[in-house]
């Protein structure tokens, strides 16, 4: 589904991602775990297509296609789904005006008909209950006056309505408390399926008790240093990373 | 046609010849010159449009706690005055929509204690429009309050401009006003200029003025897109978003609807 090969991105002349391999197929979960400043979300921007970032070298394909000179736009049409670490308010448009053009927008690229206006509805009614997001958010403005747990479940909310193929979560646990991690970290599973995959981006191994991941990695400086299973999450959480990471530091 | 349905959608009477309103909705079209009285206690509203190129004046004074509702909406290249005379508990609420090159001025005067002045404004301008819109408020007495916000949105080579005066009197004391302009250029050749004032002569007062002119956010083009919207839609979503909020409060709820629809088609127009 998501094959990533060496690849290099840079912020101004300031390189960030040092050469990231990664692949992720259909059904999996994979976590990416490391230290602040590891590059974490950097990755995640740059696979979904922010334009903040350079790639330099390298390669990333989606179900087949190089999506790096694709626009921002045209990679979520097709299926890739970014959870933002700090969702953005947008005044003045609301979640279900929002949800419906992007909705509709997704079933033209696919060829298909847009949703009637009683369609819609439904299909907000459902998804909002996967996180359980009270539904009077859907008639407010995006994100605006959102509670931090609110701006995170909307996120997965949106996730739901799109049903994306591959969904990368950047830090969706960060500010939650044990509650409403539980809701997003239950929404998140109930939303995966044999024909998607989702990659955690996470500092913390409780989000990983929720959502059990197939493969851990460790980012570190721009590279991934380590993966392994889930386990490894466990002895990050008990051991910290410095095990890992002494070997790297002198560079 | 537009005229009509504003007009059919406000459910408005004809104006009364001697120009002194009872309750109720009145519409205005192109109606040069006018003098218009609410009188004391009564609640009425307002809707003016204007289709031409001409230049019209309307001056209306509210009586002791009358109250007005006002929509103006400024079609093609109109010059329009409004002067409104408050007295005392008078409140006047005023929406002002302008969709094309044109001028408008409102000038507020609040003579009387406890009156209140309420203005939601936004002007549109694509293409090489030239648009501006001034609001004066005068607080002359005590214990009046105003507040003025107007949104300015420029695409094209369009030049829009915003001026705006609270003059408070010596002895206009406990003066509650604020007066905010925000703006969004769209493109490297609109162009917007604002100029929030205050001339303040009284010392027991509580005044607040702001403005700001830039471009849409990166990071709220950047969210609407990751959900699959073009650019060109999270611009236009996000302007709608911008000058809806001045519809969704507009001071006659009846006409909402029909406002939207106009600024809806005026962005269409945005490149």
């Amino acid at each position: 589904m998501l094959v990533v090969k060496n690849l290099h991105a840079s912020v101004g002349d300031k390189e960030i991602l040092k050469g990231i391999d990664l692949t992720v197929r259909a059904g999996e979960v994979h976590a990416i775990m490391g230290p602040n400043g590891s590059g974490k979300s950097t990755l995640a921007s740059v696979l979904s297509g922010s334009e903040k970032f350079t790639v330099t070298e390298g390669s990333a394909e989606f179900l087949g296609r190089d999506i790096l000179s694709l626009p921002i736009e045209e990679r979520a049409r097709m299926g890739l789904f970014l959870g933002f670490q700090y969702p953005v308010e947008i005044p003045g448009v609301t979640m279900a005006n929002f949800m419906k053009i992007a909705v509709n927008e997704h079933r033209k690229y696919r060829g298909e008909e847009p949703l009637t206006a009683g369609e819609f509805l439904r299909l907000m009614r459902e998804k909002s209950a996967v996180v359980e997001l009270d539904p009077k958010l859907t008639s407010r403005a995006v994100n605006e006056g959102f509670s931090g747990g609110e701006k995170k479940k909307n996120e997965i909310f949106q996730m739901a309505m799109l049903e994306p193929r591959l969904a990368i979560l950047d830090e969706t646990d960060s500010g939650l408390d044990i509650d409403a991690l539980r809701i997003v970290a239950t929404g998140v599973t109930r939303l995966h399926t044999e024909d998607n995959a989702t990659v955690v981006i996470t500092h913390y191994q409780r989000l990983l008790d929720y959502i059990v991941p197939d493969y851990v990695h460790v980012l570190y400086k721009g590279r991934i240093i380590h993966s392994g299973d889930k386990s490894l999450a466990l002895k990050l959480e008990k051991e910290g990373y410095d095990w890992l990471i002494n070997d790297y530091r002198e560079e | 046609m537009i005229v009509e349905d504003l007009i059919t959608a406000s459910g408005a009477q004809p104006l009364p010849d001697n120009g002194l309103l009872a309750g109720g909705v009145y519409a205005l079209a192109d109606a040069g010159d006018k003098s218009l009285t609410v009188p004391g206690g009564v609640e009425a509203s307002l809707v003016v449009v204007h289709t031409r190129q001409d230049e019209s004046k309307l001056s209306i004074e509210l009586l002791d706690a009358a109250s007005l509702s006002i929509v103006v909406l400024c079609e093609a290249g109109a010059f329009a005055e409004i002067d409104i005379a408050q007295h005392g508990r008078s409140a006047c609420r005023l929406t002002a929509l302008m969709l094309s090159s044109g001028e408008l001025a409102c000038n507020a005067s609040l003579k009387g204690r406890e009156a209140r002045f309420d203005m939601n404004g936004a002007f549109v301008l694509t293409g090489s429009e030239r648009g501006r819109i001034r609001v004066d408020v005068d607080h002359l007495s005590p214990d009046c309050s105003s507040i003025t916000l107007v949104k300015g949105v420029a695409s094209g080579s369009s030049y829009g401009r915003f001026e705006g005066l609270v003059y408070v009197a010596p002895d206009a004391q406990r003066t509650d006003s604020q007066q905010t302009s925000r703006n969004i250029t769209l493109g490297a050749d609109a162009r917007i200029e604002t100029s929030p004032q205050l001339e303040i002569y009284a010392d027991d007062v509580k005044c607040s003025h702001g403005a700001t002119v830039g471009q849409i956010d990166g990071e709220q083009l950047m969210y609407m897109r990751q959900r699959g919207l073009s650019r060109e839609q999270a611009q236009r979503l996000h302007i709608e978003g911008f000058v809806g909020d001045v519809v969704m409060h507009s001071a006659v709820e009846s006409l909402q609807e029909q406002l939207s629809a106009r600024v809806g088609a005026k962005l269409e127009n945005i490149r």
